[in-house]
């Protein structure tokens, strides 16, 4: 054998040389760089991770732990929405968000005597106070070529948008979206634990169909020209529809129940909600 | 009339510069697949890949701004891949302690028809061999089938150099295979 029958006899052996056995895992990977992206811009400004300073003085005894890291984020971007809405409409802003102070975090603490069924009604109180703001905003957005994959993570580029939107509309447009999102996640979260524990708190019927109908307005906005907000609004629509259909029926079907499951899970959902909104990216204290 | 691909290059940077999300996508959406391609055939391993794919893209979009648009910008996106492959190989290199050996290869899944699989193993592990100047222009050019021009850019050699590494690395790879090849071949 010469060495030219050698080299292809090589390049046949090497041809599945560590080939890729699955598809590229474009979109995960894209929600990683981008939120990779988002935090090292975070911590360029030099912004402190507000949920964590929150956290830090968060009483330790908890109903549900998720729903505790659910309420933080809330919080925090409740705090930032407050703020941007004061500069950018200060007449016009309802002071119920901006009123919560980042010294005194206390608006969703809970005690040790709150059950599972006035947590949920706090995180609720909370997001209901900014609902109307998310939907507001994404009635009122323009229509624009930019894309609000940076309102996913909070991308740079806020100078210029060139269509009459100023920087700290922008901003605040992405921010009641993470908004919605925390909200949605805290609401899934709630859900579950309601859920497994059996008894299926009335509070999230309603709490479901706001947030259905506020997905549903930003499935029409301008946060759906961007391909991976669009793919998460959708799995949020079909998820938050079971639990609206699941919760107004007031009674437990471990059948449907497990529906549900199947559909977050499938979807990856909550995972999504996660790598979208980490909570280091919310710009409180700006 | 076709666009001037560099010129299309320069825009979609231009874009992405001012920052338009959906170019930024874009960019991303035209390179992901042959980059990601490359990492996995470097790295052996889906999550490495995946690893260096997404730090390909970080280090791309914050030094995007020194892109001047004298190679392509799929060239200029390969040069950092392969930079960044090459480190952390290094550093999965240094956590493993090379403990590998041929004996530990896995069983490579699929078989050309006609091609041992044993010969296949000692392939691959030979591969897996080559120094780190020969290993990248052999997978570039052999396994990928990039052009010496594109890898000489990518890794900034002259394409001679690119050539004389490939020569090398058939080389090595042929005595390593002769003997075992010798078997099969008799």
């Amino acid at each position: 054998m010469n060495d030219d029958q050698m080299d292809e006899m090589l390049i046949q052996g090497v041809r599945d040389y560590n080939a890729p056995t699955a598809d590229t895992p474009r979109d995960e990977m894209w929600r990683r760089i981008q939120a990779a992206r988002a935090e090292a811009r975070a911590e360029a400004r030099g912004l402190a991770p507000a949920v964590v300073a929150i956290d830090s003085r968060r009483p330790r005894r908890w109903v549900a732990p998720g729903l505790a890291a659910a309420a933080a984020v809330i919080l925090a971007a409740g705090i930032a929405i407050g703020r941007y809405f004061d500069r950018i409409a200060p007449h016009a802003a309802t002071p119920v968000v901006a009123s919560v102070s980042p010294a005194r975090p206390d608006t969703v603490r809970t005690t040790s005597r709150d059950t599972s069924a006035d947590l949920v009604r706090k995180i609720h109180d909370e997001t209901k106070k900014n609902d109307e703001r998310v939907r507001a905003l994404a009635l009122k957005e323009p229509t624009t070529s930019r894309s609000p994959d940076a309102t996913a993570t909070g991308t740079a580029g806020t100078n210029a948008t060139g269509n009459g939107v100023t920087p700290n509309q922008s901003l605040a447009y992405r921010l009641v979206v993470l908004q919605h999102l925390a909200g949605s996640e805290a609401m899934i979260t709630s859900f579950r634990s309601s859920a497994r524990s059996g008894q299926l708190d009335a509070e999230l019927s309603s709490w479901s169909r706001e947030l259905l109908s506020t997905t549903r307005l930003l499935e029409s906005s301008q946060a759906s020209t961007d391909p991976v907000m669009k793919r998460l609004l959708d799995d949020l629509d079909l998820v938050i529809s079971q639990i609206v259909q699941y919760t107004s029926k007031g009674t437990t079907n471990p059948e449907e129940l497990d529906l549900i499951e199947q559909s977050i899970n499938k979807r990856g959902v909550m995972s999504k909600l996660r790598s979208t909104i980490p909570s280091r990216n919310f710009p409180a204290g700006t | 009339m076709t666009e001037n691909p560099r010129l299309i290059d320069r825009q979609l940077v231009h874009r992405c510069l001012a920052g338009d999300a959906l170019a930024e996508r874009a960019l991303y959406d035209a390179h992901v697949e042959r980059i990601y391609r490359l990492m996995h055939r470097m790295a052996g391993d889906g999550d490495l890949a995946a690893d260096f794919t997404q730090d390909t893209f970080i280090r791309a979009f914050s030094r995007l701004e020194q892109y001047r648009g004298d190679s392509s910008l799929a060239t200029w996106l390969h040069t950092i891949a392969v930079s960044v492959a090459l480190n952390g190989m290094r550093k999965v290199k240094r956590i493993r302690g090379n403990t590998d050996n041929i004996e530990d290869t896995p069983v490579v899944a699929a078989e050309p028809r006609g091609f041992p699989a044993d010969l296949k193993i000692r392939l691959h592990s030979a591969v897996d061999a080559l120094s780190e100047k020969l290993r990248p222009v052999f997978v570039m050019h052999d396994v990928e089938g990039y052009t010496h021009e594109e890898i000489a850019t990518t890794l900034g050699i002259p394409v001679g150099t690119s050539k004389a590494r490939l020569f090398d690395a058939r080389a090595k790879l042929r005595l390593a295979l002769a003997a075992f090849a010798g078997d099969h071949i008799a």
